[in-house]
């Protein structure tokens, strides 16, 4: 084949590409343009999750009559007249490229009026062609109706993810952004059905109560820290508030919602050693620093910026959030000895294994290691020894109870050596049979009253799509409103647990499109909430309750495993300890 | 400091306190006691920061001083000694106190007194004065029901109202309320309603000896704390912030059932059906038989898989429609424990809606349970 200048409209569609992957860019863009033309009020509807229609309309200063077509057009802005404005950008946008990128993938109507002019105009682009430009009457501010997007790029729409999963990126999406501008009214329509509002009033921490529910937003905590031209302020969570993935972690840069960044990573040293394992916090952090400090064309989503000094600014959220932790914590003099003490880093906090500990089983010159096929694992998806292998399925032999070390294993005897059982994949492992196996007999636990739950919009489409599955499994919800659920009665095996807890714990770490198959669902779904309401590594257990752990454990089809796949359990194998003692050879 | 005490008594008093020692605290000082001359009296105090427990014992007080000694360490010590006196002598540059008594001589390093978080000062004059007997036995009534699941801090806790010269205590998990009412003996003005930790209610009834007539009890403004105080024991504890579920709503106000039973009966009956409910989640099902010509008669069963079944047919005094109900037999046994009338009365409506149980001829005590549902 011959070298070819690629027509015009394959290589816009190449390059809307890199601007716009699927409904929620859309949103993202049109949204920051509404921002950008300092609007008081955005009003977002969507149907069918954005793939038949976006649309963006916004009271701000409008696009004049003799710009409209520029708008539509490549590389043309407002926003940014040299190359040298780059350094100093102030705008979310400024590449010129989104409408453009838009337009040569789906119908998009733009219909704008200045407050200067009488008449609005209304331009129609469709596949990239203009088709329409006329006057009309409209209000100040602008319109954007996106139709059909990716119509003419099949590829591009076969990559498309369910409708529930598209949605709730869009709903996660505005409900960052109306956290991050809340003088400014939100609403956000889905299939003519209002799921979110604002009011524009400004209270960060009342538009925080209304996605997460009161409770919640009560307990966060205010950081504000400011520090020469560096500001960082926001709400996070204590330390008693925490999710089980970092979804939750939100930071915008001036004014940006930036999903990737070191960041991140500075908040979650900032809480190190206070939150369990996998356990994370809550945060939106809004950080102002000098336009010329950030570089945020890094990337054509501008979902990524580079700092002038990142080092700085790590630290500052460190110290920022440390702050207000230590400023909320029950133990005021924390801060001032001790975050290195050993005994911090024991079996309460991060489960990093106490030095004494250590010698035993993971020195590497240790006499364990120091034989071929027996390297002991420093955590279980780590290791390789045969003996001390938990692969084996099928039953266990009876099991004599030693005891509780750490607060995270048992220690048992069996006829063939000492069990180490890991005391969370346990009991993860006899809740998720009981609950799986109780169908049929499905015994429930009603509440006095029922519990109200708040969630955010993106989850409460993932929580409404499941309800019939929770109910075959004893959980009984209704949608009681708005993104707002009434949980009724529980599994009676959780009495003891926090129904609330239970239920937000399912949607929390709902992956993407996670499984499709119904059945597929319910058994994970069933697994989540056993791991939510299984007891704790650190967890301190009666003797009785260790001694019932490991009857129901031996009751179990597969003990061996939790419901996750990671070993319950660890063998010693008497042959493992008699040639480690020496008292035979190895072989 | 130089102080002489007698070992009896400064073993009982380290007893009392080291309820409130926190051994795993990243702080080395919690798992420390505060040892102080107060007025002529040793006072012994320890505190997680949630609960603060202090306990004055007679002392012979030759120099004044304090120190905080290491828990287990001074326990355990003084524990092994005989009944005699105990002398120690703070050497106040080292923080070493050297601890004697009959032929032993032990040296036991401190961490200064300092460190030690301050103790709150309650104003009795404010505080109400309860009976100690009656408040005791209103905290067993109620601090079963509370919930265990510290996700739930608010549930964690019991609601202490004071208000028109009575103390009322509530407590839940969700699916059953505890309350418990008495009028208080003397007039009190001021209204209160505070979210007191279940463990630090339980702590203190466990801790009121029978010496113990009275306490007062004190709400600092502003500290989010309440005060207990005993004759010679102090126990403080920070208060719960939120909001407790209104209990008065979901309290039923008319039934179609009331069956009076003996208190023993229905509880021997509860702990021989939970033998084998408890592998069954604890269901068992109730059912109420009215019978025309003699009284009413009430049937508890359990069933499970493994073990086997069990029935239960109890004499009852039924009066209404006759009903079937399930229940968790763990949460009818607690409350039937702490009941202290010989009749019960069990008031229904329908299998699905709250069900009453209470002492006859005693109007201070409800409990409201959720019986369970068979899908
Ligand atoms: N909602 C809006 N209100 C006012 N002007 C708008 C709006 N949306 C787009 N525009 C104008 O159209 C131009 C092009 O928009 P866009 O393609 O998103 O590029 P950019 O935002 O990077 O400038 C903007 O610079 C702005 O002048
Ligand atoms: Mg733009």
């Amino acid at each position: 084949m011959h070298i070819q200048r690629l027509p015009d409209d394959v290589a816009s569609q190449i390059a809307a590409g890199e601007v716009v992957e699927r409904p929620a860019s859309v949103v993202k863009e049109l949204v920051e343009n509404a921002l950008d033309a300092g609007a008081s009020q955005i009003v977002i509807r969507i149907e069918q999750a954005g793939k038949s229609l976006i649309e963006v309309a916004d009271d701000g200063r409008g696009i004049p009559l003799e710009d409209l077509d520029l708008a539509v057009t490549k590389h043309a802005t407002s926003k940014l007249r040299t190359a040298e404005d780059l350094f100093h950008i102030q705008t979310l946008g400024f590449r010129g490229e989104a409408l453009a990128s838009i337009g040569s993938i789906s119908r998009l109507t733009l219909i704008s009026r200045t407050a200067e002019q009488k008449m609005g105009g209304k331009i129609i682009v469709d596949g990239g062609k203009l088709v329409l430009r006329e006057q009309i009457g409209a209000p100040v501010g602008t319109i954007i109706q996106v139709q059909n997007m990716f119509y003419n790029v099949p590829a591009r729409l076969k990559f498309l993810k369910r409708d529930s999963t598209e949605r709730q990126q869009i709903e996660n999406f505005i409900s960052r952004y109306a956290i991050a501008y809340p003088l400014i009214r939100f609403l956000l329509v889905v299939d003519g059905k209002n799921v979110f509002q604002t009011n524009g009033k400004g209270n960060q921490r009342e538009i925080v109560a209304q996605l997460y529910g009161i409770d919640l937003a009560r307990q966060m905590l205010e950081v504000n820290l400011e520090e020469d031209d560096l500001q960082i302020r926001g709400l996070i969570s204590p330390i008693s508030l925490t999710r089980s993935n970092r979804k939750e972690i939100t930071f915008f840069i001036n004014g940006r919602w930036v999903q990737d960044t070191p960041l991140i990573s500075a908040l979650l040293q900032a809480y190190h050693t206070l939150l369990m394992v996998g356990r994370y916090p809550m945060a939106v952090l809004f950080i102002e620093l000098p336009p010329e400090d950030v570089d945020v064309n890094v990337h054509p989503a501008k979902a990524e910026v580079r700092f002038r000094n990142p080092d700085r600014l790590f630290s500052t959220v460190q110290r920022a959030v440390r702050r207000a932790l230590m400023a909320h914590s029950p133990v005021p003099i924390m801060q001032s000895s001790g975050w290195q003490s050993p005994r911090l880093n024991s079996w309460e906090g991060e489960r990093i294994p106490d030095p004494a500990w250590q010698m035993q089983i993971q020195t590497p010159s240790g006499p364990l290691s120091s034989m071929d096929d027996t390297a002991m694992p420093g955590k279980p998806d780590e290791q390789s020894a045969p003996q001390a292998s938990p692969i084996p399925s099928g039953q266990i032999p009876l099991l004599r109870l030693i005891g509780q070390v750490g607060g995270v294993y048992l220690v048992a005897e069996g006829p063939d050596g000492i069990y180490l059982i890991d005391q969370h994949a346990a009991h993860e492992r006899v809740l998720f049979e009981k609950l799986m196996h109780q169908q049929g007999s499905l015994v429930m636990q009603p509440l006095l009253s029922p519990i109200v739950i708040h969630l955010p919009p993106a989850q409460s489409s993932l929580l409404a799509e499941q309800l019939v599955a929770l109910s075959h499994l004893g959980f009984q919800v209704d949608e009681f409103g708005t993104n707002t659920f009434r949980i009724h009665s529980i599994p009676a095996m959780f009495s003891t647990g926090d129904p609330a807890a239970a239920i937000r714990s399912l949607v929390e770490d709902f992956e993407e499109d996670e499984t499709p198959f119904q059945e597929e669902i319910e058994t994970k779904i069933a697994a989540r909430v056993c791991k939510r309401m299984a007891v704790k590594a650190g967890q301190a257990m009666a003797l009785e309750e260790q001694k019932a752990l490991i009857r129901e454990l031996e009751a179990c089809e597969s003990p061996r495993t939790c419901p996750h796949g990671r070993p319950t359990m660890i063998l010693l194998s008497v042959d493992l300890l008699e040639r480690q003692f020496g008292r035979r050879g190895s072989r | 400091m130089k102080v002489s005490v007698s070992q009896q008594q400064l073993a009982h008093g380290l007893g009392v306190v080291s309820r409130a020692v926190n051994p795993r605290s990243t702080l080395p000082v919690l798992g420390n006691i505060l040892i102080a001359t107060d007025e002529g009296r040793l006072r012994l105090s320890a505190t997680n920061l949630e609960l603060g427990i202090t306990c004055w014992i007679p002392a012979q007080i030759t120099e004044e001083g304090s120190v905080t000694m290491p828990a287990r360490t001074f326990t355990d010590l003084i524990s092994t000694f005989p009944n005699d006196t105990v002398v120690m002598n703070l050497d106040a540059r080292t923080q070493t106190m050297t601890v004697r008594c009959g032929f032993n001589s032990t040296d036991i390093k401190g961490i200064d007194a300092q460190e030690f978080p301050p103790i709150p000062v309650p104003d009795l004059s404010a505080g109400v004065t309860l009976n100690m007997a009656d408040f005791r036995e209103m905290i067993q009534q109620v601090v079963f029901a509370a919930s265990t699941d510290e996700t739930r801090p608010v549930l964690q806790g019991v609601m202490t109202t004071i208000a028109n010269n009575e103390v009322a205590l509530a407590a839940t998990d969700g699916f059953r309320i505890s309350i418990r009412k008495l009028p208080l003996a003397a007039p009190f003005e001021k209204t209160y309603n505070l979210i007191i930790p279940a463990r630090a209610l339980s702590e203190l009834a466990r801790i009121a000896v029978d010496g113990d007539q009275t306490l007062t009890m004190n709400v600092p403004p502003g500290r989010g704390q309440v005060i207990f105080h005993l004759k010679n024991t102090e126990v403080v504890s920070q208060l719960i912030d939120g909001n407790f579920p209104d209990y008065r709503a979901i309290i039923p106000r008319s039934f179609k059932t009331h069956t009076v039973l003996s208190r023993g009966e229905f509880l021997n009956a509860c702990k021989q059906a939970e033998i084998i409910a408890r592998e069954t989640n604890n269901v068992i099902r109730m059912e109420i038989k009215t019978n025309p010509d003699r009284p009413g008669e009430i049937k508890i069963s359990a069933q499970a898989e493994q073990t086997g079944s069990s029935d239960v047919n109890l004499d009852a005094n039924v009066d209404g429609e006759g009903i079937t109900i399930a229940f968790n037999v763990r949460f009818l046994r607690e409350v039937l424990d702490v009941v202290k009338t010989p009749s019960v009365v069990l008031e229904t409506n329908a299998h699905n809606t709250p069900a009453i149980l209470k002492p006859v001829g005693d109007d201070t005590f409800t409990h409201v349970i959720m019986p369970m549902h068979l899908g």
